[in-house]
């Protein structure tokens, strides 16, 4: 046991008495603040009881999850345990079948114009980069900006000199997405969904196509991002990364939400067997 | 920023080890001239291991010579001493123009010149003639000026000739000292000459058809090839885009109806689509009969067209439909902004195999409609009593023609593959 009790041990603690079945962090205001920093923060993203099915497979079953603004939220879980499933419902590239989303106090649902306030307050960034291949770098980023908020082009083109100043690939403007190297793509790929100047930030899985050596220039960028005070929701293997940035970790299994808590509490003293079983696996 | 030191990371496992990003491809320069091995003994290796590796090799290059050798004696022979080229020549506006009226002989120059000259920009924009390329023009210029300066009645055709050639190398040199950088000017350029490729057809129905004593009737020989086929081609495209989106449609009526065009089309061969120009169409739609095969040619390559769009649409990874709407686009904007660019330059090689084939089916308009392209204009021409005995040198001619058209469409389109290839995955 740590020193300090973390939130996530009080909840722990105060989830029931000791071998009573254990639940999910309660989802009551303020109950579920993993980091200090967090305590006055304004609930982000809510999710209650979602469920997914892909025709009879349950793919999400009863997932509650509240993540506050400026909150950095890694996911963890085998494959095919629902963590993109479920970030992907945060903007609906997949439909939930139950349950409720709320991002940004916008409720979401069949309304076609809360969708794209949605669209344009989440940015994603995708395991394969998915990057257009017939643009240049340049309008892969200003594109979004151009067509959808209606910036005049020289203003997108500034602000996308910017993004690409800041993840660190300035010179690589005019070249074309397949000239990049894997790690130059997926900082491309950060850069087009930060140029729609989104609130939240998802990102699925960002260093698994990468070699070794490309991995820590793209999560130094996903740092430099977690400090700037987005809030993130990243699904990753990289545990180095989930302890050093994260305020708290979820553990997803077959659909459920098993365990969260904070870094500290899953390095240190994981609660449910699964965890144990995952952690001991890929550390 | 990949030059800053890491930050230190105290109570973790290390990282793998991440040499500075960026640096992976190590490229020395070359520490020592390798000496090349001169060029006799590479001659000498290359023909012992092309031509004579073996018996059975050395059998076959000599059997294979023998015949090729042959074929070309018989060629050059035919062509230059047995053949009687009066056919041609004595005929040529017969096989190029038919009934074209003479007076308004202009407007089939200006629309060449025209074509040339877009052809030269579209080259200077995105490729670059090479030495082949000129050597092509070379010969089949030098073909073409022979047949019409040949008997002398004809120079100022060929003086045309010569200025719709010099317009080609005009508009190649208009555009080809552009930087190929992206640049504001450089947008500028590929905008106004994609935009003038992309109005071109209309431009030159326009220069041949309105106003004057012309209308579609006048289309006759070679010209009418010449229209009828990218007629085809181009409506063709147009017809396809929407046909594919339409079968790769979730609405069921939509795709349903798409389907059926496309089968039904490709259900029967070109050859009966024209029978029903000629006689259905005539109470459906009326109309020139040469409208009525533009039509035809086009609603059948619509049906192909569809598909190889179709299978590109299959081809694009989900991702790319995912990334777009994550970054907001709307389905039409995605459709029209990622999705169709890309199926397109996917489905490249097959419409152009599509359009090839169209291009040799144009002949198909002689046998079943009473309309005379360049074949059934060498038929008239070999029809005529003084040269009936030069059948074979008629078709070689015709056979030639097609070749020449559609040796460089192959060649322009694999062209437009490379420079495409820049935005490849
Ligand atoms: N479009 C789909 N149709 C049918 N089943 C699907 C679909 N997408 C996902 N699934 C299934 O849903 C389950 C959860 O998938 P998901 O991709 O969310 O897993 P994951 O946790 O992201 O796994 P990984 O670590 O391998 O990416 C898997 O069993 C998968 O087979
Ligand atoms: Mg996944």
């Amino acid at each position: 046991m740590a020193e300090e009790l973390s939130p996530a041990d009080i909840i722990a603690e105060s989830a029931g008495p000791k071998g009573a079945p254990p639940q999910p962090a309660a989802n009551g205001d303020g109950a579920d603040v993993f980091s200090p920093r967090l305590a006055g923060s304004k609930d982000m993203i809510v999710t209650e009881h979602v469920d997914k099915w892909f025709g009879d497979f349950q793919a999400l079953d009863d997932v509650s999850l509240r993540i506050k603004e400026e909150e950095i939220v890694v996911i963890l879980g085998p494959s095919g345990s629902g963590k993109s499933t479920y970030i992907r419902c945060l903007n609906r590239l997949e439909e939930h079948d139950a349950g409720r989303i709320v991002i940004d106090g916008i409720e979401m649902n069949e309304d076609v114009r809360a969708l794209a306030a949605i669209r344009s307050e989440v940015g994603m960034v995708f395991q394969q980069f998915n990057l257009f291949p017939h643009l240049s770098v340049l309008s892969n980023i200003t594109l979004g900006p151009q067509k959808v908020r209606h910036v005049p082009k020289l203003e997108a083109e500034a602000l996308a000199m910017q993004l690409l100043e800041r993840v660190g690939i300035p010179e690589q403007a005019d070249k074309f997405p397949s000239q990049l190297s894997g790690g130059q793509q997926q900082r491309v790929a950060i850069a087009r969904a930060l140029a729609m100047q989104p609130k939240i930030m998802l990102f699925d899985e960002p260093t698994s196509a990468l070699d070794p050596e490309m991995i820590k220039e793209v999560l130094d960028v996903m740092q430099e991002l977690a400090e700037s005070g987005m809030t993130m929701i990243v699904v990753t293997h990289e545990m180095g990364f989930a302890r050093e940035v994260a305020d708290r970790l979820v553990f997803f299994d077959e659909g459920a939400l098993v365990e969260q808590g904070t870094p500290e509490h899953f390095f240190t003293n994981p609660r449910e067997e699964r965890t144990k079983l995952f952690l001991s696996q890929i550390l | 920023m990949s030059e800053q030191p890491p930050i230190p990371r105290p109570d973790q496992r290390p990282l793998p080890p991440a040499p500075g990003a960026g640096q992976r491809r190590i490229v020395l320069p070359p520490h020592r001239q390798r000496a090349r091995r001169p060029r006799s003994v590479r001659v000498r290796e290359w023909v012992r291991k092309n031509l004579f590796p073996s018996t059975a090799g050395t059998l076959l290059t000599l059997v294979a010579g023998a015949i090729m050798g042959a074929i070309l004696v018989g060629v050059i022979v035919f062509v230059f001493f047995g053949a009687n080229w009066e056919v041609i020549t004595h005929n040529r506006w017969l096989l190029f123009a038919g009934g074209f009226p003479h007076e308004e002989a202009w407007r089939l120059w200006v629309s060449i010149a025209v074509v040339f000259a877009l052809i030269g920009a579209a080259y200077g924009t995105w490729s670059s003639f090479g030495r082949r390329d000129h050597l092509f023009v070379l010969v089949v210029g030098g073909f073409v000026i022979f047949l019409m300066a040949h008997g002398g009645a004809a120079i100022w055709s060929t003086v045309y000739f010569l200025i719709a050639i010099g317009c080609m190398y005009l508009g190649y040199a208009a555009t080809v000292w552009m930087p190929r950088e992206t640049s504001t000017l450089r947008t500028l350029q590929q905008r106004i000459v994609g935009g003038l490729l992309a109005i071109s057809l209309p431009i030159v129905l326009v220069i041949l058809l309105v106003g004057g004593e012309v209308g579609p009737r006048h289309i006759d020989g070679f010209v009418l090839n010449l229209i009828l086929a990218p007629v085809g081609i181009v409506g063709g495209v147009l017809l396809g885009i929407p046909l594919a989106l339409g079968r790769a449609s979730r609405m069921r009526s939509i795709s349903l109806t798409c389907t059926a065009y496309i089968e039904i089309v490709r259900g029967a061969p070109l050859l009966g689509w024209l029978f029903v120009a000629l006689f259905i169409l005539d109470d459906v739609i009326g109309g020139d009969l040469i409208i009525r095969a533009m039509v035809v040619m086009a609603v059948f390559t619509g049906a192909y067209m569809a598909e190889y769009i179709r299978g590109a649409l299959q081809a694009l990874p989900r991702g790319q439909f995912e990334a777009a709407q994550a970054v907001g686009l709307t389905p039409t904007q995605s459709t029209r902004l990622i999705v169709m660019p890309q199926a397109l330059r996917i489905s490249i090689p097959p419409m152009v195999g599509q359009a090839i084939s169209i291009w040799k089916d144009t002949t198909l308009v002689t046998v079943i409609l009473p309309l005379r392209e360049l074949k059934g204009n060498a038929d008239s021409a070999i029809a005529q009593f003084e040269f009936t005995p030069d059948r074979i040198e008629a078709y070689v001619f015709v056979a030639v023609i097609f070749w020449i058209v559609a040796f460089a469409m192959s060649r322009i389109s694999q062209r437009v593959e490379r420079a495409q290839g820049v935005g490849e995955r």
